[in-house]
């Protein structure tokens, strides 16, 4: 790019340059990494929670099980009525312990997407889907004061870093809870617009204030006390959604009704359509 | 020896559990309610020995519901059974609702077998006691007025 030949001086500062950028690119990406690891150590109480219950289910159905076996064998032949009661509630253990597997199963398939550090796979997925896993993490958190209303419209399956997206809605559902004192409700939308996948995240929190507005997106800015947000979140957001993915974030909020979060995805991208 | 059990958590798969381990191995009167509204009820309608609750449930927390109960049952052992692992938590339920014993999820069922046996029992001589107690004040207000008789026919 350019035109007249450099001296030396100018040569080195473009070489210091660039190397600074290439730090600074580094540093982001570790920085992006960092803040989804903390956004997860976070969610970690409520993972632990959400599978303590079907894990205590489960290894006492296993000894109430095996004892009925016991119990079992002296029944069928001694009292077959006695038998039958024990073979239903084995049965009925049997059932417990396939929820309690696929909720735990969930909740460990909402992680392993989640914490899959790989960032240059773009590929095809389903954001309703990207969605559903998210609200698995979120749901541990959730569960006791904040009703969570899904909305998904039928999309096709879009070019993108599913994992840089969980982070996103990740940061938009923490945050809505957050907005929220007490109980509230959080409702997922997601539609298709021309050649675009929209998202849309509402709570009835307590609003973004006007004089916080115009700055949420900056790195940096939080309104949550030390230790609980790192002021990264949104900005980190904003960076995967329109660097990233070439889409949109915004917002619309008013006092004390709450904040609905917009997030539009375009179908595929821009350079492997040209390619 | 007889008791009545209640079990009260959000999760259907833990009070079937619960009630199935309870049912082979003893031979109490268990019942379970995912709704915390529905074991206040039964508990303002019928004796319990021994109340287990989940802390985290929607609308009234573990605490606040063991709380009701102690109010409705002084002598009813209260357990809190949770996965919600928190130092606070545990502290404000033994001091506010005069907890028994504090579990936490996975549980073993031979320790929850045990609590729940003592904790059938402690029910148990806490109501003797009180009926006992009942017994020395009626026997007590008789003997006064045996007293008050005799005075009234000396003098």
């Amino acid at each position: 790019m350019v035109s007249a030949p450099m001296n030396d001086r100018e040569a080195q500062l473009t070489a210091e340059l660039c190397a600074a950028r290439v730090d600074l690119d580094r540093a982001m990406v570790q920085l992006a990494e960092a803040h989804k690891m903390a956004a997860l150590g976070r969610l970690l109480a409520g993972v632990v929670h959400e599978i303590n219950s079907p894990i205590g289910s489960i290894l006492s159905n296993n000894e109430v099980l095996l004892r009925s076996f016991e119990l079992l064998d002296q029944a069928v032949q001694a009292d077959p009525a006695r038998a039958r009661r024990i073979l239903e509630t084995c049965c009925s253990l049997a059932a417990v312990d396939k929820i309690a597997c696929d909720r735990i199963c969930s909740v460990v398939r909402g992680l392993k997407t989640f914490a899959r550090e790989d960032s240059s796979d773009l590929r095809k997925a389903d954001i309703n889907e990207i969605l559903a896993n998210t609200l698995k993490l979120t749901h541990c958190e959730f569960r006791s004061r904040i009703q969570v209303e899904t909305d998904f419209a039928e999309l096709p399956e879009i070019e993108c870093y599913p994992h840089m997206l969980n982070q996103v809605f990740l940061n938009i559902l923490v945050n809505a809870a957050q907005a929220i004192e007490g109980e509230g409700k959080v409702t997922v939308r997601t539609a298709l617009e021309d050649q675009c996948v929209r998202v849309s995240i509402s709570d009835t929190g307590s609003g973004i204030p006007p004089a916080s507005r115009a700055r949420i997106f900056s790195p940096g800015f939080s309104t949550k006390p030390v230790g609980v947000g790192t002021g990264l979140g949104l900005s980190i957001s904003r960076q995967i959604v329109e660097e990233k993915h070439g889409g949109a974030i915004g917002f619309e909020t008013e006092m004390g009704r709450g904040t609905t979060f917009h997030v539009r995805l375009p179908l595929a991208q821009a350079r492997r359509a040209a390619g | 020896m007889m008791g009545t059990v209640i079990i009260v958590d959000d999760e259907e798969m833990v009070i079937t559990s619960i009630r199935a381990f309870l049912q082979l191995e003893t031979e109490y009167d268990v019942h379970g309610f995912t709704d915390p509204e529905e074991a206040l009820r039964f508990v303002e309608a019928s004796p319990i020995s021994v109340a287990v609750s989940d802390y985290l449930m929607p609308r009234i927390n573990g605490i606040q519901f063991l709380g009701r109960v102690k109010q409705l049952q002084p002598e009813s052992t209260r357990v809190l059974l949770t996965g919600h692992a928190d130092k606070q938590s545990a502290v404000q339920a033994i001091n506010e609702v005069g907890l028994f014993q504090y579990l936490e999820k996975p549980w073993d069922n031979q320790q929850l077998l045990l609590v729940i046996q003592s904790g059938i029992e402690r029910t148990r001589l806490l109501r003797d006691l009180r009926e006992k107690i009942s017994q020395l004040d009626s026997a007590h207000s008789s003997l006064k007025d045996v007293q008050r008789k005799l005075l009234q026919a000396f003098l």
